[in-house]
């Protein structure tokens, strides 16, 4: 019995998500190997942060088309190795690559697959607890198959340490067929905006309709830019044409999981709130009182943002000493 | 050139998501529907390549008998014809959903009708299972990019866009293939009104697929815990300036 | 047959062609319309035809520059009989009438001279206003206007009253006068001016035949002007609407192929009655002068566009009917701007000014319907609201569960299916529902009919829009729709009256509901509770507070709801009115779906509230849930000292007083 889990790296490092997935992972074999899977040069580089969070081994599957990013030949490595693991579950992070490898595995091996799980507990079938609605409702579920395929949604656990001695690390080279091959990144075209990216911030600040035009969006601006954040804004802004998608946080935009999230004249539908409730605090300034996104905020201001927001502004600059 | 996109027909929820008593789904007595987000941004897309390029666009979806509604709305916006595989009112699960369409896709092939491109969207905004879109690209043999912001088609292949930190990464596939989109692609243009009363009076073809044994099998619903914060009330308008910057220094972002 | 006959014929021959020519045109545009039905209801329109037409009743809305024109159209009225004798005397110098002819009976009677000399006096007093009003006043209201046709017109009115009266002076200073000189002191006094040698005999002629040539003059230039107003204002009152003001016409969608219609996208797609409004148009400028977009600075002009509409019809109209092949091409741009389709706030301001019944919030719906429902062309911003009525059942696209979350511990009775009817169904309105300065309004009227002790309910959840934001941003599928949704669930609840605090959906569901199978008795909340303060069933206590209200466009202008909101000020506090109030209410800024759109120019919202703090007053009364909104973010915008309240929160707060 052992569980497999498919790294993601960032160059040097082991992506956060992946390292949650290994500490789910390590829960769900229960005292079981834990074994990982990277593909891509220099992944050996890697070990020893995976040995500090309780894999045993590091299998490197080397080939080629692992230059650039291809889920199907990462999913076909996985199969391999796998089946010659005898792995009893496999293991990914819940991001969208980590979602879709496991995908590709899954119809490989004609497997079911739970993306995005919060819980897991190991037997037959698995009971796995999972995300829908972007994390505003849970599921539980009974996971069925010889092998179990799940990934763990982001943020579910917190990536803890349990070192192994002596990871050791095993190369291979999967059997790739040519169509195997055909799904992989050829290039990649850089964002137009600089600045600070929305996944990535640490302090975002975003508002709705409530801002009432595009202009309106200045003092959002003004204050994310005071706070070295960046700017968000609802689903209804982006329908608006008042800014681009790529500013939209929500379930079907994009997932935030900043310091602080202040959102601005946004009511909390769920599909808002599924984008930020990864923020580890959220402050909302609404005029109303019965927001629902008060039942899920830390902090709040009940007032106007548009006298609310150039307030705080001043009074950060002035805290600044400007 | 022939393009098939799926759909699924979904809740509008708003600030709270209310369950069943037998916590089995979503009470949706006084809720509205649509179909979701993504795949609206999938039909739009499906609509115009066919303006561009000619050809068939076809909207499908394995939903109950109500779902027939969201077929006239992706009709409305210009697809010629629907096919509507009706479940029993229950969920499928990933790999039942994409079977059953395969097997009509293969149904379609034996009529003569090849598709170039077949769309989905990445997930649903319900289930959120992320891989019906690539079971079913598997199954025929195709292949499969995924959350997708850009979709360019010519010649004979699609050039895929999906939007990682920092830009995008590009995919190129030869056609016939399989894309999952995201919202953002484009967006959905609002139906006239001519083109809702001719979506009334277009062909839906009406399939029923026999279920089978869930392998993902959902054994009941539960809110997420931690829902009910109390808010810590800063102030009332601008005079809660101050409270907000001790409390942003205490979070470490002043 | 008489040298003078002849002529007569062939230069009367002439003109009648050129005239019948462009009438004919004219006749043939209006007829290029699509259908509508406007030829029922007889006795009101006799009666509007009556009362606007000959009584002149809204020209008279503006006193001096009505009494004006009431002078010069009543001259015109009474000399008409002139004309045929004139026309008649050109041939003959003393024709001999017989005195049992009309002609000849009333040419003799002393009263009738006595009525054109008093007429012909008061059109040229009428005249003189005139120039003054365009030379020495110039109001605004004439930007945009052709001031040349009408300094072109009043000379030659003036001419032919002028040619008249010296025409009767000169007939009286040679005997020929067939009425008693006294009778006509004024052209008695002039006839003082001639002799009664050759001189005069040859001024006789040439006075009549000048009278005889301007009048036909000016009956070629007629139809080629914005005179054209005097032929077709008539039938353009004849033909206006006739039932509740804030009723907008459906269409059918359930009409064969080609005769369905999806609003104005090119000319023949205007109505018949459209087409006649732009004909009817004089461009006196009182639409453009009451128009609150016109007057925070934005593009649209009620007067432009139909001025607008009416050069793209005689621009292409004629091509039309000579050419079947010809494609008409688009209103929206090319007659008028999508900005100017955009910035209405259907007001009603424009038609209610308007002296010929003109209708432009019917054309800017029209156009509004083609350019929402066949060409999805629309400020992006309100596609979600449109989006979201559609599918979670009100504009807010909040999830119709939370409908009745505000009355939550308040103990209205919410109606489930099967449950008795109420004697009283409170209709909440989506605003009340979901925004939270609007419910309390809602939470207000609850407790004043709940402490009178009225049967109410409220449908909760299954209330849904009434449709107003979709049918006046021109999605009139989707209103209709929600209309006959809505019916369905009010007659299965057995319902019959109706109380709503929402103007517009007071307006929809009285006036507009039963096109759909709806009939309700329909009030307004605060005529409701007007109604219990009479009757003492509610008591409040009024305090020295000053107090303004604010009267809602669709209660005021759309339905006449005047009296009741002011009775329940008087009961509460002291009131005091602003300037452009009643039926001359000036907008929030709200309406025709702006609670949803952006807003370019300087804010009506902002406008009314500068109105509303000159009063002096504290509070500023409102009774509609989007005025509520719409001042007390006007209030906030100007930072000023000022309250806005619904009416039925400021009874709560009075009967509390009495507590």
């Amino acid at each position: 019995m052992s569980v497999l889990v498919v790294v993601e790296r960032q160059p040097g490092a082991v992506d956060e998500l992946s390292l949650q997935a290994v500490t789910f992972a390590r829960a769900l074999a229960d005292g079981a190997p834990v074994h990982a899977l990277v593909v891509g040069a220099h992944a050996d580089s890697v070990t020893p942060t995976l040995g500090e969070h309780g894999v045993t081994t590091v299998h490197v599957a080397e080939d080629e088309v692992f230059a650039s990013y291809a889920p199907l030949a990462v999913a076909r490595a996985t199969a391999e190795l796998a089946g010659r693991l005898r792995a009893t579950a496999v293991v990914a992070a819940g991001s969208e690559r980590g979602n879709e490898v496991l995908a590709h595995l899954g119809a490989l091996l004609d497997l079911p697959l739970a993306a995005n799980c919060v819980e897991a507990t190991s037997g037959d079938p698995a009971r796995v607890t999972r995300l829908r609605w972007g994390g505003s409702l849970l599921e539980e579920a009974d996971l069925h198959g010889d092998v179990k395929l799940l990934t763990v949604a982001p943020h579910a656990v917190s990536a803890t340490h349990a070192p192994v001695a002596d990871t050791s690390v095993e190369r291979f080279a999967p059997q790739l067929s040519d169509a195997d091959r055909v799904i992989r990144v050829s290039a990649r075209t850089q964002a137009a905006t600089g600045g600070v990216s929305l996944a990535e911030a640490k302090v975002v600040v975003s508002s709705g309709r409530g801002a009432g035009s595009a202009e309106g969006f200045g003092i959002i601006e003004e204050l994310a830019g005071l706070l070295g954040g960046a700017v968000g804004c609802s689903r209804a802004v982006t329908m608006a044409g008042w800014r681009p998608h790529t500013d939209q946080v929500g379930q079907t935009g994009t997932k935030i999981a900043p310091d602080l999230y202040i959102a601005c004249g946004i009511s909390g539908a769920t599909q808002h709130m599924a984008g930020c409730k990864g923020a580890k605090a959220i402050l909302a300034v609404n005029t109303d009182p019965d927001a629902p996104i008060l039942a899920s905020a830390d902090y709040a201001v009940i007032g106007d943002l548009h006298e609310v927001v150039p307030a705080i502004s001043a009074e950060l600059r002035k805290a600044r000493g400007a | 050139m022939n393009v098939l996109v799926c759909v699924k027909r979904v809740p509008l929820t708003g600030g709270r998501i209310v369950l069943t008593d037998d916590a089995q789904a979503i009470a949706t007595q006084h809720l509205g529907f649509t179909i979701s987000p993504h795949e609206e941004c999938g039909v739009e897309e499906a609509v115009r390549l066919v303006e561009q390029s000619g050809g068939e666009s076809v909207v499908l979806t394995l939903g109950p008998a109500e779902a027939e509604e969201q077929l006239r709305d992706a009709m409305a916006l210009g697809i010629d014809r629907a096919i509507h595989l009706v479940s029993g009112g229950d969920e499928w699960d990933p790999q039942g959903t994409a079977a059953a369409i395969v097997e009509t896709i293969e149904a379609e092939r034996a009529a003569g009708v090849e598709y170039d491109l077949i769309v989905f969207g990445n997930e649903s905004a319900d289930a959120g299972g992320y891989q019906v879109g690539i079971r079913v690209a598997h199954a025929l043999g195709l292949p499969v990019a995924t959350g997708l912001k850009g979709v360019v088609v010519s010649d004979g292949s699609v050039r895929c866009e999906q939007e990682v930190p920092g830009g995008r990464d590009v995919f190129v596939l030869p056609l016939p293939a399989v894309v999952t989109v995201k919202e953002g692609l484009n967006f959905p243009r609002y139906p006239s009104v001519p083109g809702r009363m001719r979506a009334q009076r277009k062909p839906v073809a009406v399939r029923s697929p026999d279920a089978v044994s869930p392998r993902l099998a959902k054994v009941r619903l539960v809110s997420p815990p931690g829902q009910k914060k109390e808010a810590e009330i800063l102030g009332h308008g601008p005079e809660a300036a101050p409270r907000v910057i001790e409390v942003l220094q205490k979070i470490g972002v002043a | 047959m008489p040298v003078s006959a002849l002529a007569l014929a062939t230069v009367a021959a002439v003109a009648l062609t050129l005239f019948a020519r462009r009438a004919l045109l004219v006749l043939r545009l209006v007829r290029m319309g699509a259908p509508l039905p406007r030829f029922d209801d007889l006795p009101k329109r006799v009666e509007n035809e009556t009362t606007i037409v000959l009584g002149q009743k809204k020209l008279l809305q503006r006193v001096v520059p009505g009494l004006m024109h009431a002078f010069i159209f009543w001259g015109f009225v009474v000399l008409f009989p002139t004309i045929l004798i004139a026309a008649i005397y050109v041939i003959d110098r003393e024709p001999g009438l017989p005195a049992a002819s009309p002609l000849g009976w009333i040419e003799g009677q002393g009263w009738f001279a006595l009525l054109v000399d008093l007429f012909c006096l008061l059109v040229l007093v009428g005249i003189a206003a005139a120039f003054w009003i365009r030379k020495v006043q110039r109001p605004n209201r004439f930007q945009g206007s052709h001031l040349g046709e009408a300094d072109l017109i009043l000379v030659l009115i003036t001419g032919i009253v002028s040619t008249l009266l010296l025409w009767h002076a000169s007939q009286i200073a040679l005997g020929l006068n067939e009425w008693g000189a006294d009778w006509s002191p004024l052209s008695n006094a002039l006839s003082g001016l001639f002799g009664d040698g050759t001189a005069t005999e040859a001024l006789e002629r040439a006075l009549v035949w000048a009278h005889v040539l301007i009048i036909l003059s000016f009956l070629v230039y007629l139809p080629y002007s914005k005179h054209l107003h005097i032929t077709t204002a008539a039938p353009n009152v004849f033909f206006g609407r006739t039932r509740a003001k804030g009723r907008l016409e459906p269409l059918d969608f359930e009409a064969a192929d080609d005769e369905l219609r999806f609003g104005a996208g090119t000319v023949p797609e205007l109505t018949w009655k459209g087409i006649l409004d732009t004909m009817s148009c004089t461009e006196c400028g009182r639409c453009q002068d009451v128009c609150p977009a016109w007057a925070t600075g934005k593009a649209l002009s009620p007067k432009l566009l139909i001025m607008n509409l009416r050069d793209h019809v005689f621009a292409e109209g004629p091509k039309i009917l000579a050419d079947e092949s010809f494609e008409p091409t688009p209103l929206v741009p090319n007659a008028v701007t999508d900005e100017v389709v955009w910035d209405c706030v259907t007001c009603g301001a424009c038609v209610q000014e308007c002296p010929v019944s003109i209708e432009h919030v019917d054309h800017i719906v029209d156009l509004r319907r083609h350019l929402v429902m066949v060409e999805s062309r629309f400020p992006a911003e309100a596609e979600s609201m449109l989006r979201d009525v559609e599918r979670s059942g009100n504009p807010w696209g909040k999830p119709q569960d939370e409908r009745a979350a505000w009355a939550e511990g308040l103990g209205v009775r919410v109606l489930q299916p099967g449950s008795r009817p109420p004697e009283v169904l409170y209709w909440v309105g989506c605003a009340a529902s979901f925004d939270e300065r609007a419910r309390l309004s809602a939470e207000s009227t609850v407790k004043l009919l709940l402490a009178a002790r009225v049967d109410v309910a409220i449908l909760g959840p299954r209330e849904s829009c009434t449709g107003d934001p979709a049918r006046r941003m021109g999605n009139e599928y989707v209103f209709q729709s929600f209309a006959k949704q809505n019916v369905a669930t009010l007659d299965e609840a057995g319902v019959t009256k109706i109380v709503a605090s929402c103007p517009h959906c007071f307006n929809t569901l009285a006036n507009e509901y039963p096109d759909f199978g709806g009939r309700y008795e329909v009030v307004h909340h605060t005529e409701f509770l007007a109604d219990l303060v009479a009757r003492r069933r509610l008591r409040p206590v009024a305090t020295d507070k000053t107090i303004t209200y604010h009267d809602s466009c669709y209660l005021a202008r759309h339905n006449d709801v005047l009296a009741a909101p002011r009775e329940l000020v008087a009961a509460v506090g002291q009131p005091v009115e602003m300037e452009r109030s009643g039926t001359r209410t000036f907008c929030c800024g709200a309406g025709g779906a702006h609670m949803w759109m952006e807003e370019r120019g300087s804010a009506i919202n902002e406008e009314r509230v500068r109105e509303a703090a000159e009063t002096g007053a504290g509070t500023l009364a409102v009774a509609c849930p989007f005025c509520t909104i719409m001042l007390d973010d006007g209030v906030r915008q100007t930072g000023r000292d000022l309250r806005v309240a619904d009416v039925s929160t400021l009874l709560v707060e009075a009967l509390e007083r009495s507590d």
